[in-house]
């Protein structure tokens, strides 16, 4: 009788489940039929592939590095005269898994990814690669994401009030804005130094922080380290302003020549309120940009944090390529792709919200 | 069309600009001797009239390295922007042309490489391949930055392959080759020139970027590279005391960017007469 009441209560569990599972299933068909979901999903599939290939093609880029990462650690070190050199590298390409095939490793560096566990670094044995980055990551955000938010709204208001000046002065904006648009971030970092140099008559803020101190969470060493972080900000910043305001100001100018600001003149409209609707239909085109402009804000920062030796992710990758620490170049290579990844994903959804064209696919 | 672009005086400028570039990389240098023969009873001396620009602290002429540097920086934008175009024209006109799962592949390989970060992927290369030469240098610079135009160059071909005159070609038996050849690409002929001016920037710009933080090291003397020897061949304490030997190189390239801007924006209103104000 008890067994029968179980397998009642079976029946019923698996009736439930199995209504639930239907319900499950209509509600993700219906996902399906919403477009925007779609359209994410769609996106998404796509960003995983990127990921995917850009992980590999890395992967390929190191396996055919000439040079032989234990020969290197070898190298600074001080053995003693007559140490068997040869026997100790074996031992240790076998510790770190290089003499394994490339195929074997190629599927555990996919496998190492997917627990985010890169293994120990070559350089800084034995701490994990993962570790390092983490200390580094917040550096290259706290410099790229002010920029990208910052060099946006400023480009924008600068690029649309350009576009209303009349004669000499239009001209010599527009050839300022391209100018700096135009200034390579890794030259005008230098220059930067300089001015400040000549300016202050003092040793520039170089690094993260002032030789010596040690960090805290006081007031003090906050403001020593915005100090060091206001100079690349700035280097970076004019150049993605101007950027932004090249092309806000010519979206202006044609939207300015369009129809309903005509009509909108004559019926005699302040020039105020034609302005906001000028450029609140330049904004739109001047959005597409922002996946481009955020790719490149990446790159660039990674190569300032180099000239101003800001700790961030660029600085690593640079000396880890130096010292052919194979799990960090990794790191830093998954880690710089899952940002602009992440970035780029964003972005498109953003988009999406903003015009619903996108995501219906039509129009 | 060709007299407009000679009246346009954004085009003309940048041009001129350029040019004027161009005879100080190529024709000048021919005047002066060995760029990296060094004097060191010359060490770091300013800016004289002997010396236009200076001379660095091995006693080297600052001007005659800026002239053979810019000379070798155009050398590789211009390798990196014929062979960027020739991809980007490959990939854009050929996936559209041909439809189905050719378009699609062409489609997501060319979205695909415009997410790919150029920038670690550089650094990356450019450690592997030791002792690379300035040719070299231009054909990894231009395998890396097509997307963007090949992406440009569909949207041309998707509109240009449904015109009359294509499908006239097409019905008078013309081979697929030669109407993508001499029917489609010479209408995209604007288009696939604007493209190669900007290949040619971004790739003087990339590259110099690379030498300047010292991964592309070849022996050749670049505006990067200049850059990068300032800041770390110096026996001067600090870098920025010589001023006049890095300020010239990034002045330079800043002004040839801003020129191929220039003609860019120049051909751009000549070629869609909808941004040419009246």
């Amino acid at each position: 009788m008890k067994q029968n009441t179980d397998t009642q209560v079976d029946e019923k569990n698996s009736a439930a489940t199995s209504h639930s599972l239907n319900h499950f299933l209509l509600k993700l068909t219906g996902l399906l039929h919403n477009s925007f979901a779609r359209f994410v999903a769609r996106k998404a599939l796509f960003y995983l592939v990127v990921v995917f290939f850009s992980v590999t093609l890395v992967f390929i880029i190191i396996e055919s590095m000439p040079g032989d990462p234990v020969a290197v650690m070898l190298s600074s070190g001080n053995p003693p005269p007559g140490a068997d050199l040869d026997a100790l590298a074996d031992i240790m390409r076998a510790y770190f898994g290089l003499d394994r095939p490339v195929l074997e490793r190629y599927f555990t560096y996919l496998g190492n990814i997917f627990s985010g566990n890169l293994g120990q670094s070559f350089h800084f044995y034995p701490v994990f690669a993962s570790n390092i980055i983490q200390y580094y990551l917040p550096y290259t955000l706290s410099l790229a994401i002010p920029v990208l938010i910052v060099s946006f709204f400023l480009g924008n208001w600068i690029g649309a009030r350009a576009a209303y000046l009349k004669g000499k002065l239009n001209e010599t904006s527009y050839f300022s804005l391209v100018f700096a648009n135009q200034l390579p971030p890794f030259w005008f970092g230098l220059v930067i130094i300089f001015l400040y140099v000549v300016i202050f008559h003092s040793i520039p803020p170089i690094g993260s922080a002032t030789q010596g101190t040690i960090p805290s969470l006081s007031v003090s060493y906050f403001m020593d380290l915005v100090a060091h972080w206001i100079l690349p900000f700035i280097t970076l910043l004019v150049v993605y302003v101007g950027a932004w305001a090249t092309g806000m100001r010519s979206m202006v100018t044609h939207e300015k020549d369009s129809g309903y600001v005509r009509y909108g003149e004559q019926l005699g409209f302040k020039k105020n309120k034609l302005m906001s609707y000028t450029q609140r239909n330049a904004i739109l085109p001047q959005m597409t940009g922002l996946n481009m402009v955020f790719n490149g804000i990446i790159g660039q920062t990674l190569i300032i944090e180099i000239v101003f030796g800001w700790p961030g992710i660029g600085l690593l990758l640079y000396n880890a390529v130096f010292n052919y620490d194979y799990p960090l170049i990794f790191g830093c290579f998954i880690v710089i792709i899952i940002i602009i990844v992440v970035g780029n994903f964003l972005i498109d959804i953003l988009y999406g919200f903003v015009d619903p064209r996108i995501r219906t696919g039509h129009g | 069309m060709w007299e407009l672009v000679l009246k346009s005086r954004k085009a003309m400028f940048g041009s001129i600009v350029l040019a004027v570039f161009i005879v100080l990389g190529t024709i000048v240098p021919l005047f002066f001797g060995d760029p990296y023969a060094m004097n060191l009873g010359l060490m770091g001396r300013p800016p004289s009239v002997e010396h236009l620009l200076g001379t660095t602290s091995f006693g080297q002429d600052v001007f005659v390295q800026l002239c053979n540097a810019i000379g070798n920086s155009f050398f590789v934008g211009l390798v990196a922007g014929i062979l960027g175009t020739l991809i980007a024209v490959f990939v854009g006109a050929v996936g559209p042309y041909r439809g189905g799962l050719a378009d699609k592949i062409s489609n997501l390989v060319t979205n695909l490489a415009l997410v790919l970060p150029l920038i670690p992927l550089f650094i990356i290369i450019a450690a592997v391949v030791r002792g690379l030469d300035l040719f070299l240098i231009g054909v990894i610079l231009a395998v890396t930055s097509w997307p963007w135009a090949a992406r440009s160059i569909r949207s041309q071909m998707l509109t240009l392959k449904e015109r009359e005159f294509v499908n006239l070609a097409r019905m008078s038996g013309d081979g697929n080759v030669r109407i993508v050849i001499v029917e489609i690409l010479p209408n995209m002929m604007a288009y696939i020139m604007m493209v190669f001016v900007i290949l040619t920037g971004t790739s003087i710009l990339a590259e110099s970027a690379l030498s300047m933080i010292g991964v592309s090291t070849t022996p050749t003397i670049t505006l990067g590279y200049m850059l990068y020897w300032a800041q770390h061949q110096t026996i001067v304490p600090f870098w920025w005391n010589i001023w006049w030997w890095f300020i010239p190189p990034g002045l330079v390239l800043t002004i040839i960017l801003t020129a191929i801007f220039i003609i860019h924006a120049g051909l751009d209103e000549v070629f869609n007469p909808k941004l040419r104000r009246v």
